[in-house]
């Protein structure tokens, strides 16, 4: 099922005259994490302000469920949670504090104990989020998405600030929100968080969708098919390159592993990194 | 507790947490230390204008720098992705500052009326208090909503001290004549300063107040209307 299909969506701030969005189509679909890749400027932060209906002046269409997001009345924010890139706390109130506030002016309510917890931040639930570091912060901006208990998550550069430890602790509740069926659209440049989160990846550029597919099949798409062998003749590290195709009946390529010392094989399977690159033209912005 | 209810909850709760509630208490107090220096005699002259700088400018300071501390925090941003009304989040805003130029008229009249012998309609300056507070606040509104920065914010405070609160002042004072009355008619620190006045028994024509609180009403209105609820949206989501 599509819990949002967007058609020829555009948006030009009036200010400055940007088309900072410029026709794009796209769909997510109920269960799936669903990845917005782009350089700064590209158009996604516009994208998922207009999709949580924060900028409402667009043109196009957007289906919310089948039906279109500007007949929702502010009922809508029931169903979602968004995770800020930056921190959105009152830092004069405790990080509880803070938490009991936000949750108390949604109907549904997930447990802030236990969400606490996850994030390992329940030891300073007193403290003042002022005392804060940037990580902590950020953590407790993903409780503060998840504290209605949403059926659909919007996460902007969600890791941002994170160790790889509680990125990780991250990513596993994002994975865990998944499988219990919820629906995710993640806004980054993070290409690690894409790889081991998201089922379907838009790369946009320009206010354009550049490429939009699964991660493996871009990889296939963009990669090279072929098979780098580094062997050890006796004398030097030597070097080969070999067509994937039918490698199993390449009879040199077996000869080399036959007779010789092999010290690394590598395909040409590119990453996510080089195909962002190569397809927004820009380079990651770390 | 309905949301309208929970947000002004949460308004007083950080009014405490940030100490905008002791600020605004500690103002207070300095005025009426300033009324025990000023003495008996004179007492009845500057109380009037305490309480317009008060409840008018204090509440313009006030509730600008506070919404622009919440523009640093991203807190105004968070707010709009829930399922409250943004009138409810605003109304929430300007009943907290209302709240604090109450408390200021309540002492500052109370100690003038008790330990100086000043003569107040008090139900009237409550009621009167109300209204100017409002309209300042949409004036702090205003500000935060318009301006780039705190600095901006303070620049902005003093030319609005300049251009409206001083000549108000001044024509209090009779520094400035009767013929000036015509020009700061458009003023809003002066319809205030005149609604304060006739709270004090001032000799001030009917017809005067009747314009003030027309166009104190008019400016609460239109400034938040047009000016406060659209810009609002945009300059939250910029953050």
């Amino acid at each position: 099922m599509k819990v949002f299909e967007i058609k020829d969506l555009r948006f030009t701030y009036q200010k400055n005259r940007i088309k900072a969005v410029d026709g794009i189509s796209f769909s997510i679909h109920e269960g799936e994490i669903f990845g917005l890749l782009g350089p700064s400027g590209a158009g996604k932060s516009t994208t998922q302000k207009i999709l949580t209906r924060l900028l409402k002046a667009y043109e196009g269409e957007i289906l919310y469920y089948g039906k279109d997001l500007k007949s929702y009345t502010n009922t809508f924010y029931e169903d979602i949670g968004v995770g800020f890139e930056l921190p959105v706390h009152f830092s004069k109130l405790t990080a509880m504090e803070n938490m009991i506030f936000f949750q108390q002016l949604y109907k549904q309510k997930s447990d802030i104990v236990s969400l606490l917890k996850q994030v390992g931040l329940y030891e300073d639930k007193d403290r003042l989020v002022g005392e804060f570091s940037k990580g902590m912060k950020m953590r407790l901006n993903f409780v503060r998405a998840m504290l209605n208990n949403p059926k659909i998550l919007f996460l902007d550069e969600v890791t941002n600030g994170l160790d790889p430890k509680n990125a990780r602790i991250i990513k596993d509740m994002i994975r865990t929100f998944k499988e219990n069926g919820g629906t995710v659209l993640l806004s980054t440049h993070l290409m690690n968080d894409v790889e081991e989160l998201c089922d379907r990846v838009a790369f946009i550029s320009d206010g354009k969708i550049k490429e939009i597919s699964t991660p493996r099949a871009l990889k296939l798409k963009h990669g090279k098919r072929i098979l780098d062998v580094e062997y050890y003749d006796n004398t030097h590290t030597k070097h080969k390159t070999f067509e994937l195709t039918n490698i199993g009946d390449n009879q040199a390529f077996l000869d080399l592993l036959k007779n010789y010392n092999i010290e690394t094989i590598h395909s040409g399977e590119t990453s996510l990194d080089e195909i962002f690159i190569k397809v927004t033209g820009d380079k990651i912005h770390e | 507790m309905n949301s309208l209810g929970l947000l002004i909850k949460g308004e007083f709760q950080r009014l405490i947490k940030y100490k905008i509630f002791q600020v605004g208490f500690a103002v207070s107090v300095l005025w009426i230390l300033m009324l025990f220096l000023i003495g008996k005699e004179n007492a009845g002259i500057f109380v009037p204008i305490f309480i317009f700088m008060d409840i008018s400018l204090m509440t313009v300071l006030l509730i600008g720098s506070s919404l622009f501390y919440e523009r640093q925090e991203n807190t105004l941003k968070t707010l709009l992705i829930t399922p409250v009304k943004l009138s409810h989040i605003i109304f929430s805003k300007l009943l907290s500052s209302i709240y604090i130029a109450f408390q200021s008229t309540i002492l500052i009249a109370l100690v003038a009326s008790f330990f100086f012998g000043v003569d107040i309609n008090l139900l009237l300056l409550l009621l009167f208090s109300i209204l100017i507070s409002c309209a300042h606040a949409m004036i702090g509104f205003l500000f935060a909503v318009w301006l780039k920065d705190f600095a901006s914010l303070l620049a902005a405070m003093m030319l609005y001290m300049v251009i409206f609160a001083f000549p108000s002042i001044f024509y209090a004072f009779g520094v400035l004549g009767r013929t000036w009355e015509m020009v700061l008619i458009f003023s809003p620190t002066h319809a205030s300063l005149l609604l304060i006045d006739y709270a004090f028994y001032a000799e001030v024509r009917l017809g005067l107040i009747v314009v003030s609180l027309i166009y104190l009403t008019s400016i609460s209105y239109v400034f938040g209307r047009y000016l406060v609820f659209p810009r609002y949206v945009e300059k939250a989501i910029k953050e």
